[in-house]
């Protein structure tokens, strides 16, 4: 359902932050995204939720070919991807509410379906008390819990977050990891780029690597050598 | 989502009890400036159409009141410049009178007295003029009947065979001279109002593109989210539409005080030469519509830059 081939990137006329990759990710499937500072995943992650296109190869979500879409065609596919950025990225003027219900509205929605949806899911990410808040005066905990809700309120068939655990507890963290799981049992394909080793190691999903511009994918055996190994 | 009982504090803790918009649009400085710039386009335009409702109404008043009318001058001094006598000059006046009374469209014919004399001249030579004193020509006021193109021609042989020095005026030149200045006067206004109307659409398209950069960040989110072009457009436009609308209110609101001022500044400097002018029903609709008018082009100008804007976007 995602499929990338021979992708490379560039911006402007720098050097290409990712090379010739390429790799399939099934639906209802799990993956990290891991590597070290700089290898390019925030820029894969960007090509994978449409928001830059690629300098070369070719890149097909549910089904379709990106590179011959239209910008008009790209909407009804955005809205089928659900993004947590590593910046949280919430609208200062809206209430957490509002941010979360942002993905309803653009749908069109009416607001009592929207009402009880973001309302249940307030109540799961812990924020009911909070939803009328402004993210300016939440902390960045808080913030990163809005921001989930927010990828996930419109059920996504693709889920892909930026360090999503980053300014949680280990607690939350955990809870967190267990909605993606929970999401992703239910058919939405999962991509996380972390860091933490632990979540990759408790969760054991196959992870893709990347590095110097590279993918691989390793499987959990693999990885786990690898960190035995002390690559990581 | 609304909050009952939201107060300042819980405002400034910042509790949110609406959204308008999803981008920060009523943030800054942008909006009051655009707002002001459209009060003051909006005064002006009303000036601008009130003046060519004025200048309208003045030329109907005055061609209406000059249609079919004729003034006949019998000089005062022969062609060698030679005074004719009052009594000679009393007898061709008579005599043109008589044939004007002769003429079935001619509905009324009359000379002009001295007392009338003495006031048409009153403004130029002041109040103490004599009228024996100066050579003073014959003049014979006529009115004639609609729908006789013909008579003109024949009462100009007529009475050039009677009296051949006289000279009919139908005011033709005068009233073509009156209907060009103000035809120009009413062009001057359509420029103006032209110009107007280009300023704001400047003014909105730069407005526009100033706020996309500067919410670059937050329109990037809302097309990440699956936001069509449309969704993110109507945000803008309605946007522009408010703050529009209520500087065309405000322009208004100013402007008609404008104008009621220099109505009554004007009527206290005792000035004959424009006729008294006052604003109809229809002519009041249309100042009134202006806001309307100005929020639509504001309107659409915002909606056509952020999509051609947009358009260039991945």
């Amino acid at each position: 359902m995602i499929k990338f081939e021979h992708v490379g990137l560039r911006y402007g006329i720098g050097p290409e932050v990712l090379s010739d990759v390429s790799f399939t990710l099934e639906q209802g499937s799990f993956h990290f995204l891991n590597g070290p500072s700089g290898a390019g995943k925030t820029s894969l992650l960007r090509l994978m939720y449409l928001g830059i296109r690629p300098t070369r190869g070719l890149v097909s979500m549910f089904g379709q070919n990106i590179n011959g879409l239209d910008r008009t065609e790209l909407s009804p596919i955005r809205q089928r991807i659900g993004v947590v950025f590593q910046e949280f990225r919430l609208l200062d003027n809206l209430s957490a509410f509002d941010n979360v219900a942002l993905p309803l509205r653009i749908q069109g929605k009416n607001e009592k379906e929207i009402r009880n949806n973001v309302n249940e899911l307030m109540d799961w990410v812990g924020l009911q008390d909070h939803k009328n808040m402004l993210p300016n005066t939440m902390s960045g905990g808080q913030q990163q819990r809005v921001a989930i809700a927010r990828a996930v309120i419109m059920r996504p068939r693709l889920l892909l977050a930026d360090e999503p655990t980053g300014n949680l507890d280990d607690e939350i963290g955990h809870k967190l990891m267990n909605l993606f799981e929970q999401l992703n049992r239910m058919g939405t394909t999962i991509v996380i780029a972390t860091h933490d080793q632990n979540i990759i190691e408790s969760f054991g999903h196959p992870t893709l690597m990347l590095e110097e511009g590279r993918l691989r994918i390793e499987d959990r055996k693999t990885w786990l050598a690898k960190k035995m190994e002390g690559v990581f | 989502m609304k909050l009952p009982f939201l107060n300042k504090k819980d405002r400034k803790l910042g509790i949110s009890d609406r959204r308008r918009y999803d981008i920060p649009l009523e943030k800054g400085a942008g909006g009051r400036f655009l707002m002001l710039l459209v009060c003051l386009m909006t005064v002006l335009g009303m000036i601008a159409l009130s003046g060519t409702f004025a200048l309208s109404a003045m030329k109907d008043r005055w061609t209406s009141g000059l249609e079919n009318q004729l003034t006949i001058e019998i000089p005062a001094q022969d062609e060698n410049g030679n005074t004719i006598e009052a009594d000679a000059l009393k007898r061709e006046a008579l005599a043109v009178k008589a044939i004007l009374d002769k003429q079935s469209g001619v509905t009324q014919a009359r000379i002009l007295s001295d007392k009338e004399m003495q006031e048409l001249v009153e403004p130029w030579l002041g109040e103490d003029v004599i009228l024996g004193q100066i050579p003073m020509p014959a003049l014979i006021s006529v009115k004639l009947a609609e729908g006789h193109p013909e008579l003109l021609d024949k009462l100009r042989r007529d009475i050039k065979a009677a009296v051949p020095a006289a000279r009919l005026d139908t005011h033709e030149e005068w009233l073509s001279d009156l209907v060009r200045f103000t035809g120009a006067l009413r062009m001057g206004a359509v420029i103006l109002a032209l110009v107007i109307g280009f300023t704001v659409v400047v003014a909105i398209a730069g407005a526009i593109r100033a706020r996309m950069a500067e919410y670059k960040k937050e329109v990037e989110l809302l097309h990440l989210m699956g936001a069509p072009d449309n969704y993110i457009a109507i945000q803008f436009q309605n946007h522009t539409l408010r703050l529009c609308f209520k500087g065309g209110l405000f322009g208004v609101l100013i402007g008609a005080v404008a104008l009621k001022l220099t109505g009554w500044i004007y009527g206290h400097m005792d000035i004959n030469l424009l006729p008294d002018f006052s604003l109809g029903h229809i002519h009041m609709t249309m100042l009134a519509a202006l806001p309307l008018l100005i929020a639509l082009l504001a309107f659409a100008t915002a909606r056509r830059t952020v999509l051609s804007i947009l358009k260039k976007q991945v």
